[in-house]
């Protein structure tokens, strides 16, 4: 078992690079299955691409990357994007999943011009922004994330009834008095926030993989809200940490390695169910039925 | 950047001084185009993000098929990134099809996972001791200026008859998009029309990655089409003008990214045609074109 351990004894940055993936997987995990649970996923690929530009204009508020300046820039992109997404879905004429690819590979690529040319002292160029680097994470970003990633998981229980409600039935939620609008730019502000703050460690990939991969894996499994949350971020760690020892063994990018590790586990699971419910109904030709919102989770 | 030299490229750029600049011209208007063209089925039939998925699922395929052969020969590349990107959509509706996912979820599934793939073999690649690896960046975020004369050769053919094909089908593909029950009684083989843009839209994003690369082809399929989309209610002149956007999209890209160091052709590309969309939204606001029909206006 030394290739569990030896890589651990290399240096600090193993144990630097783990904290960074642990404290971006959880609560990417968390947030992620009220994403899912929302039909929101392909939000998520815009949120975490939008994590770019929200680090341009923090580089141009404070003239590097100060923490503060990085939340800052996060909300103002997490605002506005979802305000862009809304309004352009609105009309009629714009179909709603074509509003967030409009909407977000615009602010991307404006990210990218501005890294690749006024911005080039921010020292992210287009290389950092697919792979991060997450065997060099800097301490701002360990600082922010440390920060940060309690704080959303706080945020999380805190609203719990009211993202659990709004996210089952928001008609409902709305009936009842609850501000289903407010709750949907929290959640889509905070996941831009811990996607910018993990920005530098990760890159803009493994957030998608880390938002949706976790979600659909714990929906394979269990059908309860609570339970979901628990085996999303069972699911975000071991993809995390699993590819993190992929990366040091096999030589190659963290970013890359979580996201396939993540996906085999989603593969895992699926095929586990499968066969799970083949063999309990032997030889009979049922299947587990669409889930549906009045029996329990979605 | 001065002025002067703003100018100066940009009388370099128009007169064609520079063959490759020329080149990228040429690729960048095509893929624009054909994307504008493709991109408006894909859009209407809301599988918009599927291209998304699509784009990002090329890199495993290209950088798999340079990994084997070691070159940048055309063919491989482009063979490779189709049976990647083919795989994520086939992927895309397995997971969908099966009922313990969500379909949106399906897609960003396909995505993350292929593109993570596609990140570990980049990460291979780039550490092969040879040279011929430098310039496999170009096609995350396109490179025209890089595009030789036989690629611009491959490409246009390529480009030239998926274009043609869509026309010629153009009215039973309109049919399926608008009326699937009416095409499915006039005869219309409704799954074959489904493989068929799915087809087009993967060989659309594999043609595409030179000029604008991986990451961001999905925007020349989603932004133009939905412009055009705004501003008229025919299928033909939504195609045409969805075509001329992409294709201007490209030409401003393509001067944009040869006057000012540093930017690639791809996010020039995409912002132009994002510009375009934004004039759109705003003064398309109220004109009487936007109502779908006249009930529409009785009811609204």
């Amino acid at each position: 078992m030394s290739w569990l351990v030896e890589p651990w004894t290399w240096g600090a940055f193993m144990a630097r690079g783990a904290l960074a993936a642990t404290l971006v997987a959880v609560p990417c995990a968390v947030l992620g299955v009220f994403l899912y649970l929302r039909r929101m996923s392909m939000l998520a690929d815009a949120l975490a691409h939008i994590a770019l530009p929200g680090i341009v204009v923090a580089w141009a508020i404070s003239g590097g990357l100060h923490p503060g300046a990085m939340l800052a820039g996060a909300v103002g992109v997490g605002l506005a994007a979802t305000w862009g997404i809304e309004a352009i879905s609105r009309r009629a004429r714009v179909r709603s999943d074509a509003a967030i690819g409009i909407v977000f590979t615009a602010l991307f690529a404006a990210g990218i011009i501005a890294v690749s040319t006024v911005a080039r002292d921010v020292h992210i160029d287009t290389d950092c922004v697919l792979f991060g680097d997450l065997l060099a994470v800097s301490d701002d970003t360990l600082t922010l994330l440390s920060l940060l990633a309690p704080a959303s998981l706080l945020a999380v229980v805190l609203g719990w009834r009211w993202l659990a409600v709004t996210s089952f039935d928001p008609r409902f939620a709305a009936a009842v008095g609850v501000p289903v609008v407010a709750v949907h730019y929290a959640l889509t502000t905070t996941v831009t926030a811990v996607a910018v703050a993990g920005f530098e460690a990760v890159g803009a990939v493994v957030p998608i993989a880390l938002l949706v991969l976790p979600a659909a894996t714990a929906h394979s499994l269990t059908h309860r809200l609570t339970s979901m949350v628990a085996v999303a971020v069972a699911h975000a760690l071991l993809a995390s940490f699993g590819g993190l020892y992929v990366a040091v063994w096999f030589d190659v990018t963290p970013a890359g390695a979580i996201a396939v590790v993540g996906g085999l586990l989603y593969g895992l699971a699926r095929i586990a169910m499968r066969v799970g419910s083949h063999t309990l109904v032997a030889g009979s030709t049922h299947t587990p039925g669409p889930v549906d919102a009045g029996r329990s989770v979605a | 950047m001065t002025g002067a030299i703003l100018a100066e490229r940009t009388l370099e750029f128009v007169t064609f001084e520079y063959a490759f600049a020329a080149r990228a011209l040429v690729a960048s208007v095509l893929v624009g185009a054909l994307c504008g063209l493709v991109g408006t089925f894909m859009v209407l039939r809301r599988m918009s993000l599927i291209g998304d998925a699509a784009g990002h699922a090329t890199l495993p395929g290209v950088v798999g098929a340079f990994l084997v052969t070691g070159s940048k020969a055309m063919a491989p590349l482009l063979a490779g990134g189709l049976g990647t990107a083919l795989l994520a959509t086939w992927v895309v509706e397995r997971v969908a099809g099966g009922r313990r996912t969500r379909p949106d979820a399906a897609i960003a599934v396909s995505l993350a996972v292929f593109f993570g793939l596609g990140l570990v073999l980049l990460s291979i690649a780039q550490r092969s001791p040879t040279a011929a690896q430098a310039g496999l960046n170009g096609i995350l975020f396109g490179n025209a200026a890089g595009v030789t004369t036989p690629q611009l050769v491959t490409l246009s053919v390529i480009a030239l008859t998926l274009a043609a094909l869509v026309l010629a089908l153009v009215r039973p593909l309109t049919v399926a998009t608008f009326d699937p029950s009416f095409a499915r009684a006039a005869g219309v083989p409704l799954h074959l029309v489904r493989a068929g843009v799915t087809l087009a839209l993967t060989l659309a994003v594999v043609v595409s990655i030179h000029a604008v690369g991986v990451v961001l082809v999905a925007a020349m399929l989603i932004t133009p089409p939905s412009t055009a989309l705004l501003v008229t209610r025919r299928m033909p002149s939504a195609l045409a003008v969805s075509a001329g956007i992409g294709a201007a999209s490209g030409a401003v890209g393509a001067w944009i990214s040869f006057v000012v160091d540093g930017v690639s052709t791809g996010p020039a590309m995409v912002l132009v045609a994002s510009a375009a969309f934004a004039l759109a939204w705003v003064f398309a606001a109220d004109s009487p074109v936007r109502l779908p029909r006249r009930a529409a206006r009785v009811t609204s």
